[in-house]
């Protein structure tokens, strides 16, 4: 909300510095979100009064102007303009003044003739885009005044987010009221302007049957308007406050809604027929709104209608077809309370925000209904003519939230707010409006009735605190047990460590990415109200966002990227659920050219060991079980993740189109771990350390290509019996000196007894025991 | 000439050749193979001592001194030589792996942690240490948890100004982290205990607003703390001492009187500009202030809403924004680094 200072100074006579008011609102709970000064006034242009004109004697077209500007003497001007006389007043520029253009005054001589100044037009002064000569003030004007200040150009707008609570603070009158209680300056009453009554123009015929959503409504009929556009000042105040000039009777009822926070409607009384009703509206009646949209409305919309249609959407926005336009003679303005939660729903319900809904959904000062409709009816008639009606009246206004009290517990505010109050903090509170009643620890306050925020005892508790202010609150830390609180989850810290880049990315996607991974649609979810298409479903795989990386990173000059992410996946299953998973992609480069090795494209065994890797930190290991059928990825290269008999995850080579679909012609391998399946890490046991020296041997098989490491490191264990501590894979080779359809794998094992050492025949006993079970169980032979 | 002086000048030519032969052996197996070729057991001074049977029972000892005398020669000559030769040959070795030292090591690739993730971890740390407990909550929640329960009822201005994502059943991407004061507040009373209670809740939260200064998935954190006796001097205490942790020096602090309807009182919190120190700059618009989180006493309403007396019972609660206080604290100038995910970023960032 734009909030023009002068409006405030209207209210109350503010004495402190924009900064010094500033600080105040702030304290008071109103933010200032900046400062902006649209007119600064120009220091230095004087109120001057010609006292005598004559010809300059070198150049026709210019004047030699004897000027009283207040000095001691008068100053000689020349002057290229012909509108002013002898006796006009008119803005003097004098030595040293810069003007807005820029343009700075220095004394000179124009054709020979000596020039102390310079008579200013309009536009010099920055005032209007063009002018067509000087400037004439008017007589009044006092002599040696700096023109700015007798016309009160300096402004200085305030920028104020004011808070939804805070419906009676939209208004001119409403912040200067909660800030001249705060600084103690006197608030200006507001009384009701009179009016004079045309006993010939008839009062609107008015029904309302609205309840509590409507408890008051004012309607006055004004006939024989002349209208015009409002006149220049309005029309700078409300570009100052924020608001387009329309025509002059509206611009008069935004301007009294801008300062007294009561926003009222017109109608153009001779579109309308019969007499107003305030009612609920019939399910499926329809009205063009003054914006040109047609509503449907629901039985739960208010609405302001004549005999034969709706007028207006109460509270919200008036019909294009009973608006007022620059044909209109006669109106009937409307001035009422709307109940905040019937406006509320009405603009949620129709998508419609106006400043008359933020108002009045925030709740207004009943107390304004009245004086609203006297002051823009004044204002109307002062500025276009006309005759007005008496009231049309349903309601009475100081009736509506009137009375309410709350009980408090003086000790209870001081605890909430951990300082004690003092007997000024009261006295702002009753300049606030509120009525207060001590009694001991007792405190009763009579809230007033624009304060529709204060209901409760810990409401009083606020408006100790904002007046009071945080800072004299002391800054006190508890006391806490230590609880048996675990750490940090570290799964992505451990993934980080092997070396993978962590990323975060949105959890939508495009429903198109979710089926590269993700065969059937039945578990999307897919939001209502997407950003946009790309971003429509919740994600139920962590790899589209990572693709989506890989391809912002390596269309960026990256060789290979090797990230990891941490994060949920989203899926209507019997129920919605979230699993954090945990995910990796790796492409490109796993290795790049150093002076000690050449560059390697990834592999499926660079992702695999990032996730073992991960697992044995926590001393989990993982079984991988080929999978051809895992969607989006490339038979042969791909595998479940299994745990005991869960399979917790899955891991392969991204699909050749897939990974095209993301512009990415290199090697992509991904894996996806369920955080959620897994178990929790195991604790290390003790075990003693060896005492006698372990044995190693290679054995080096011929086996086909069909038998898997996995397979032939069992059958070894098993073979090995209790002293066989320890097998792996060292060697796989297939090419030249390998027959077809065989590979070569070497195993070495590790044997040792932890009593004794083992002798040489013990071993290679062992060995051959080894040997037969893997002829036997994997048909391969020893090299 | 006698058989003495014969062998005499026996010895003295084997002399003669033996320390040309240690002066010419160019290595250690050399060396060795003159050691043997002169004292060996049929090396050469053994060939020559056959003669000494010849010798006069008078000479011998004579000769046995001069044969004493040349053994010691000889030995030492050898191991001079012997000593010169490893010098040498660790010189040639050392030599021989002589390494650029300016080549690049060979380095594991370092990975990196978001900063969003550091940001995350500090945080929590913090509150940690002071002994709140981590609590967690689902990010697909339900109008209850997410506004009614925490006192913004259907009709209230607040709800339109949280740009909800919505799903097709009326569920939706909660906005904040709040919703977890619910849970947790239920979940402790559902397992039978009481206040006091002090939760920090990290977490992801959505609002459908996508610009320069708006991410629709953004994290927060939030802290609050249920018991008897808790003020506002203690929502002051706690902010002071996790900010001061957080930016690693003592910055000052305003609270100033907002609203949200989840609190009552409401209080924006402010530091000093990290940037300006206060002075005014571009980044706190000349104010010297920084807005950084929302905070206040926790609403009465809330309380009942999770059947805690809110008679005997008060408490104060939070949200910070994560990525805001990534943000200054590092002198990172624009939000969407954070989810751009380039690598370059991540990395300069990344610990």
């Amino acid at each position: 909300m734009k909030m023009p200072l002068s409006w405030l100074k209207k209210q109350a006579p503010f004495r402190a510095s924009v900064e010094e008011m500033t600080d105040a609102l702030i304290r008071l709970g109103h933010e200032v979100e900046g400062v902006e000064r649209p007119r600064h006034a120009v220091r230095g242009v004087r109120v001057g009064r010609i006292l005598a004109k004559r010809p300059h004697p070198n150049a026709d077209r210019l004047s030699l102007l004897e000027i009283d500007v207040g000095a001691e003497a008068p100053l000689s001007i020349v002057c290229g303009a012909r509108n002013m006389d002898v006796g006009d007043k008119v803005p003097v520029a004098t030595v040293g003044t810069e003007l807005p253009g820029g343009l700075k005054i220095k004394k000179g001589k124009i054709r020979g003739e000596a020039s102390h100044g310079m008579c200013c037009s309009e536009a010099e002064l920055g005032l209007a885009e063009h002018a067509d000569g000087l400037m004439i003030l008017p007589p009044d004007a006092p002599v040696g005044m700096e023109v700015g200040e007798w016309l009160e150009l300096e402004e200085a707008v305030l920028e104020l987010s004011i808070t939804p609570n805070r419906g009676d603070c939209m208004s001119a009158r409403g912040l200067a009221r909660d800030l001249a209680a705060d600084m103690d300056v006197p608030l200006a009453a507001a009384v009701a302007p009179a009016i004079a009554v045309d006993a010939q123009t008839r009062a609107p015929g008015l029904a309302v049957d609205a309840g509590a959503d409507c408890p008051c409504y004012l309607a006055r009929r004004i006939e024989g308007v002349r209208l015009g556009a409002a006149p220049a000042w309005m029309r700078r105040g409300l570009r100052d406050a924020g608001m387009r000039a329309v025509n002059g009777i509206v611009d008069v009822l935004n301007y009294t809604m801008l300062f007294l926070g009561q926003p009222m409607h017109a109608f153009d009384a001779d579109k309308l027929s019969g007499a107003l009703q305030v009612r609920y509206a019939r399910k499926g009646e329809r009205f063009v709104a003054l914006d040109g949209r047609e509503l449907t409305l629901t039985d739960e919309d208010l609405v302001i209608a004549d005999e034969r249609k709706v007028v207006a959407l109460a509270g919200i926005i008036g019909s294009m077809d009973s608006a007022v336009d620059e044909r209109t003679t006669n109106l009937v303005l409307e001035s009422a309370y709307f109940a905040p939660a019937r406006i509320s729903r009405a603009r949620r319900h129709h998508g419609l925000v106006t400043e008359a809904s933020m108002r009045f959904e925030r709740g207004v000062d009943p107390a304004m209904v009245e004086v609203a409709m006297a002051q823009a009816s004044r204002t109307i008639l002062d500025l276009f003519g006309g005759r007005a009606s008496e009231l049309a009246r349903h309601g009475d206004a100081h009736a509506i939230n009137a009375g309410r009290t709350i009980h408090c517990r003086l000790s209870a505010i001081e605890a909430r707010l951990g300082v004690a109050l003092d007997s000024r903090a009261d006295a702002v509170l009753r300049r606030m409006g509120f009525h207060l009643r001590r009694d001991g620890d007792r405190l009763e306050v009579e809230v007033p009735p624009f304060r529709h925020d204060v209901a409760l005892p810990e409401d009083m508790a606020e408006e100790y605190a904002r007046i009071i202010g945080f800072d004299r609150v002391p800054e006190r830390l508890p006391t806490l047990l230590p609880g048996a609180q675990a750490g940090l989850d570290d799964a992505v810290h451990a993934a980080v460590a092997q070396g993978a880049v962590q990323v975060i990315s949105y959890a939508f996607i495009a429903p198109e990415e979710q089926r590269h991974f993700v065969r059937d649609s039945a578990g999307d979810l897919l939001l209502s109200n997407p950003i946009s298409d790309a971003m429509r479903v919740m994600r139920r795989s962590l790899w589209p966002g990572l693709l989506r990386v890989a391809r912002h990173n390596l269309n960026r000059q990256a060789n290979g990227v090797h990230l990891v992410e941490q994060g949920r996946i989203y899926e209507r299953r019997e129920e919605l659920s979230e699993r954090p998973m945990l995910a990796w992609l790796m492409a490109g480069e796993a290795v790049q050219d150093q002076w000690y090795a050449k560059a390697r494209m990834v592999d499926f065994f660079d992702i695999k060991g990032q996730v073992d890797g991960w697992l044995s930190a926590r001393r989990l290991s993982a079984r991988w079980q080929a999978d051809d059928d895992s969607m989006g990825l490339q038979p042969g290269q791909a595998a479940r993740i299994v745990l005991g008999k869960r399979c917790v995850g899955r891991a392969g080579k991204v699909a050749r189109e897939v990974a095209q679909s993301y512009g990415l012609d290199l090697p992509v391998y991904v894996a996806e771990l369920d955080l959620s399946a897994l178990p929790p890490a195991k604790r290390p046991r003790f075990t003693p350390l060896p005492e006698f020296p372990a044995v190693q041997r290679d054995l080096v098989f011929l086996c086909g290509r069909e038998v898997r490491a996995e397979e032939l490191l069992r059958v070894v264990m098993r073979a090995g019996g209790r002293l066989l501590q320890e097998a792996r894979v060292f060697d796989v080779y297939q090419g030249q000196g390998i027959p077809e359809g065989k590979v070569s794998i070497g195993v070495r094992i590790l044997l040792r007894d932890a009593a004794r050492t083992l002798t040489q025949e013990e071993c290679d006993r062992l060995c051959d025991t080894v040997v037969a079970a893997v002829a036997e169980q994997c048909d391969g032979a020893l090299r | 000439m006698t058989e003495l002086a014969s062998l005499r000048t026996q010895l003295e030519q084997l002399r003669n050749e033996a320390m040309d032969a240690i002066a010419g052996a160019g290595d250690l197996a050399r060396l060795q193979q003159v050691r043997v070729a002169f004292l060996g057991r049929k090396g050469s001074l053994t060939e020559v001592l056959k003669g000494v049977g010849r010798l006069d029972p008078a000479a011998r000892p004579l000769l046995g001194k001069d044969v004493n005398r040349l053994k010691e020669t000889l030995n030492k000559a050898l191991a001079e030589r012997e000593q010169e030769l490893r010098l040498e040959a660790e010189r040639a070795r050392i030599e021989a792996e002589r390494v650029d030292v300016t080549l690049p090591g060979r380095c594991p690739a370092r990975g990196a942690l978001h900063p969003l993730q550091q940001g995350l971890d500090e945080i929590t740390e913090i509150f940690l240490r002071l002994g709140f407990r981590v609590a967690e909550g689902p990010e697909i929640e339900d109008e209850f948890h997410n506004f009614d329960a925490l006192n913004i009822p259907p009709e209230h201005p607040a709800r339109a100004m949280h740009d909800t994502f919505f799903f097709p059943d009326g569920h939706l991407l909660r906005t904040h982290t709040s919703p977890v004061q619910i849970r947790a507040m239920r979940r402790l009373l559902a397992d039978g205990n009481e206040p006091p209670v002090a939760i920090v809740a990290p977490g992801r939260v959505y609002r459908c607003d996508y610009d320069m200064t708006h991410s629709p998935m953004f994290h927060q954190v939030e802290v609050f703390q249920v018991g008897e006796g808790i003020s506002m001097a203690h929502l002051k205490g706690v902010l002071k001492h996790f900010l001061t942790r957080y930016f690693g020096r003592d910055l000052p602090i305003r609270l100033r009187p907002s609203y949200f309807p989840f609190t009552e009182p409401s209080a924006e919190v402010d530091i000093g500009c990290v940037f300006c120190d206060g002075a005014g700059c571009r980044v706190c618009k000349q104010s010297g202030w920084l807005e950084v989180l929302g905070s206040g006493m926790i609403h009465p309403h809330v309380l009942r809403a999770v059947d805690i007396d809110a008679a005997r019972y008060s408490g104060y609660a939070f949200g910070l924004g994560v990525e805001r206080l990534v943000m200054l604290k590092h002198g990172i100038p624009d939000l969407r680094l954070f989810f751009e995910n380039d690598v370059r970023f991540l990395r300069r960032m990344g610990s």
